[in-house]
């Protein structure tokens, strides 16, 4: 599959703070790929020079096929992580008018915004000025502004904060329109649960430099399936169950099991029934995202936020 | 290029489409209207008739009837300016109204004489309301010898804002004010006027007849000397004339008339536009580029425009703000001179005073002189050159109160031309005017403000120059800064900062 977005060694420093270091990642056309990071993790600056609004100290880029976004600004769309609008200006004539500025003729501009308004359920403020809608309201314009041309790459900058639930499911199904167009979705966010859903791939920044690039699955598989074991009655042949790391007692008959990394749950269970055990309880907790997220981060970010 | 016209085009329509900014625009004319129409309607309409009394307590010769002459005098001057202009709006086509002295009751007689002149529909003139009537007082005011005791009813009465009703008056009215006149303290000393009103504010009434008191003693005191008063007061009546030529002017035609004098203010009023509309839309231009920055909407534009196209749509968006505006104030100033004109009409001011005039000549002025272009040429000039500073400026601000610190310098270094607009018409071409024209910030108000003067040529070109190649030299460093900061957040950006972007060190 050819990447729509790909980042080779980029590294970028504002005088002796090193924003982004040594950063590659490759984003494959029409897949939605996680941008995940603590804060100052070097996301935005990141998606700052995707966007050619800075150029990189070193490195390589390639946006759409070409070397810089700029050249192909109109067939990416953006959402910046703090959202704004011109509050005096209608719902529709405000997404008009950015998508007029991607390269729409005003006509065909201000029917796509209606269009979009109807369909994510905001018809009735069409005409409405922004200042007279509500915070979330105004994010899900904000986000219609960003795709109504059309584009083939957009980059979203933590598009579920201040969002409610709702709206939030509403914003996954744009997500999902969009990819199911064949655009190719890179989204920051703080939200696993909205990476272990919606992400192909993902990344995890951590002090500007890729910590992890792979699959959900993948990054899960960086930490070790746990099993809580509980048999009818005291059971001493536990310790050799094949592929079990370590072994945590909580009674005489239930145990914490951790498994080493690539060893599956279903040769433990397996074992179980090999030697006659009676089980009561075989429970298998696959680690989540955010399990990984902060093994992966935590001391670093911690350092970040304490400082 | 697309993008900039774009950005250009919402600049424009967010700023035009407020109710302030209409307002803004009409408020100049509105404010030109009320300043020259309403001391015209006042002389029309007049305050209503004021009521006074007259107590005579002089000894020696009755000064009662010198005021009666005074006071009948005003009113018939009053009535015959009613009917010049009731008479000027009524001629012929193509008729003027003839030079007419200004005896008492001159009107009536010319009624008569004017009829050929007059339209047929011109129907008959109605005298005003008399301003003063002279009437008696109530009978709890009656005089009764003693000044003192009389002043101490008098001062109660006023007091009280009572009403009365004089004699031949159909409704109750206020007494406007009680003169009292009074021998002098010697016998060959001016009488004293004792003048009691509420209304100390207005003192036509008191000057008019300390005035005539004054003229009566002098011409008393004359004829006791053995001095002719008639041949005094026509000497005293003359006075030197005074005939002004410009040598520049035409063979023949070198003597300074109303237009002469208006060329060379006419300037300085367009300076102040110049002035006004220059700072105000660099205000509009800093707030809607804060509102952008401050609402994070920057980077999404940055998003589809490269900085310089940000930067040159507003640019180009604001300047036809302004240009609207200071067309729709320039515009409106020449369409009420018409309307004065067509309502006053025109044959009655070609011979009437030079107040109207003012309008021919300043509708003359305006279409006939260089005043216009130049006005168009220095407001680009000037405006691309504080816009781009105030641009930069602005975008190494988050809000408008960081930004109010620049503004504030940039404000102060602006007083210069406005503190400049009243001395440079007096000597427009000496040092201080030429020092300021070549420094490029200055160059477009005081250049302006010597249009009429004819500075020397090398001079208007030479600072014409000058100022060009500061505006490019000026939105050249500018860009480089606005790329610069208008993504950065943080602190206000230093002078040291600002000037290592300008050389691209950053």
């Amino acid at each position: 599959m050819t990447a729509a977005l790909e980042l080779r060694h980029v590294s970028k420093s504002f005088g002796r703070f090193h924003a982004v270091q040594d950063l590659s990642l490759s984003v494959p056309a029409g897949s939605v790929y996680g941008f995940l990071g603590p804060n100052g993790a070097g996301k935005t600056t990141t998606l700052r020079m995707i966007l050619g609004m800075l150029s990189p100290d070193s490195g390589e880029l390639s946006v759409l096929g070409s070397p810089s976004a700029m050249s192909v600004r109109n067939r990416v769309g953006y959402l910046p992580e703090e959202k704004g609008l011109y509050f005096k200006m209608t719902a529709t004539s405000v997404i008009a008018y950015f998508a007029t500025l991607k390269g729409l003729s005003s006509a065909r501009a201000n029917q796509r915004a209606r269009e979009l308004l109807g369909r994510y359920g905001l018809g009735a403020f069409a005409d409405k000025k922004v200042e007279t809608l509500s915070k979330g309201m105004g994010q899900k314009v904000q986000v219609l502004a960003s795709i109504a041309h059309d584009p083939e790459l957009v980059l979203f900058d933590e598009p579920f904060s201040g969002l409610d639930p709702v709206n939030q499911e509403v914003l996954e199904e744009i997500l999902i329109d969009l990819k199911a167009r064949g655009c190719t979705i890179l989204f920051s966010t703080h939200v696993m649960s909205h990476a272990e859903r919606l992400c192909d791939r993902l990344i995890i920044l951590g002090g500007g430099r890729g910590l992890f690039e792979g699959t959900v699955a993948e990054a899960r598989s960086l930490l070790p399936i746990r099993i809580t074991l509980e048999t009818a009655e005291a059971s001493p042949l536990l310790g050799i169950l094949p592929g079990v790391r370590s072994m945590e007692a909580h009674s005489s008959n239930r145990w914490r099991l951790e498994l080493e990394p690539g060893a599956s749950a279903s040769a433990v269970l397996e074992s179980c029934f090999e030697r006659s055990l009676r089980l009561r309880r075989f429970d298998v907790q696959d680690p989540d995202l955010h399990e990984v997220f902060v093994h992966l981060v935590g001391p670093s970010a911690r350092e970040t936020a304490l400082r | 290029m697309r993008n900039a016209l774009l950005i250009a085009v919402r600049e424009f329509l967010d700023n035009t489409q407020t109710r302030g900014f209409w307002f803004g625009i009409l408020l100049v004319p509105l404010l030109w209207l009320v300043a020259s129409q309403v001391p015209l309607i006042l002389a029309r309409k007049g305050t209503p008739t004021r009521h006074v009394a007259l107590i005579d307590t002089t000894a020696g010769e009755r000064l009662f009837d010198v005021v009666l002459d005074q006071l009948k005098t005003a009113e018939s001057r009053r009535e015959l300016f009613h009917f010049r202009e009731w008479a000027a709006s009524r001629l012929k086509p193509g008729q003027a109204l003839p030079a007419v002295d200004k005896q008492p009751q001159a009107w009536s007689r010319l009624q008569k004489d004017l009829g050929p002149l007059m339209k047929a529909d011109a129907g008959q003139f109605a005298p005003p309301a008399p301003l003063n009537r002279l009437v008696a007082l109530p009978s709890e005011l009656q005089w009764r010898g003693d000044l003192s005791e009389f002043e101490g009813r008098l001062r109660d009465w006023m007091r009280a804002g009572r009403l009365f009703k004089p004699v031949g008056v159909d409704e109750e009215v206020p007494l406007f004010a009680v003169a009292i006149l009074q021998d002098g303290l010697t016998s060959n000393a001016p009488p004293i006027l004792r003048f009691w009103s509420v209304n100390q504010a207005d003192t036509q009434l008191q000057d008019r007849l300390v005035d005539a008191l004054s003229r009566n003693f002098r011409s008393r005191e004359y004829s006791r000397l053995g001095m002719d008063p008639s041949s005094i007061a026509r000497v005293e009546g003359s006075q030197a004339q005074l005939m002004s030529f410009n040598p520049r002017k035409a063979e023949g035609e070198e003597q300074v008339g109303v237009a002469d004098l208006l060329r060379q203010w006419a300037p300085s009023a367009f300076v102040y536009l110049l002035w006004i509309a220059v700072f105000s839309i660099s205000q509009m231009l800093l707030n809607s580029l804060i509102e952008e920055r401050s609402n994070r909407i920057l980077e999404v534009l940055l998003s589809s425009v490269t900085p310089l196209e940000l930067m040159t749509g507003k640019l180009v968006g604001v300047a036809a703000v302004g240009a609207v505006m200071t067309l729709g104030w320039i515009g409106s100033l020449v369409l009420m001179t018409f309307w004065t004109l067509h309502t006053a009409g025109a044959a009655a001011m070609a011979a009437d005073s030079i107040a109207h005039r003012l309008p021919l000549e300043l509708a003359t002025l305006l279409l006939d002189s260089w005043l216009l272009p130049a006005f168009v040429l220095y407001f680009l000039l000037g405006y691309l050159f504080y816009a781009a500073v105030i641009l930069a400026l602005g975008s190494t601000c988050n809000n408008l109160k960081e930004a109010q610190n620049f503004t504030g310098v940039i404000a102060l270094l602006m007083m210069v031309p406005l503190v400049s607009i009243a001395f440079i018409p007096k000597d427009p071409n000496g040092p201080v005017a030429t020092v300021l024209s070549w420094i490029p910030p200055y160059t477009p108000f005081v250049m302006m403000n010597r249009v009429a003067a004819n500075p020397p040529l090398r001079e208007v070109i030479g600072t014409l120059v000058l100022l060009l190649l500061s505006d490019v030299a000026v939105l050249w460093g500018c860009a480089r800064i606005f790329r610069t900061a208008v993504l950065r957040t943080g602190q206000p950006a230093s002078l040291v900062q600002l000037a290592r972007w300008v050389l691209g060190r950053d």
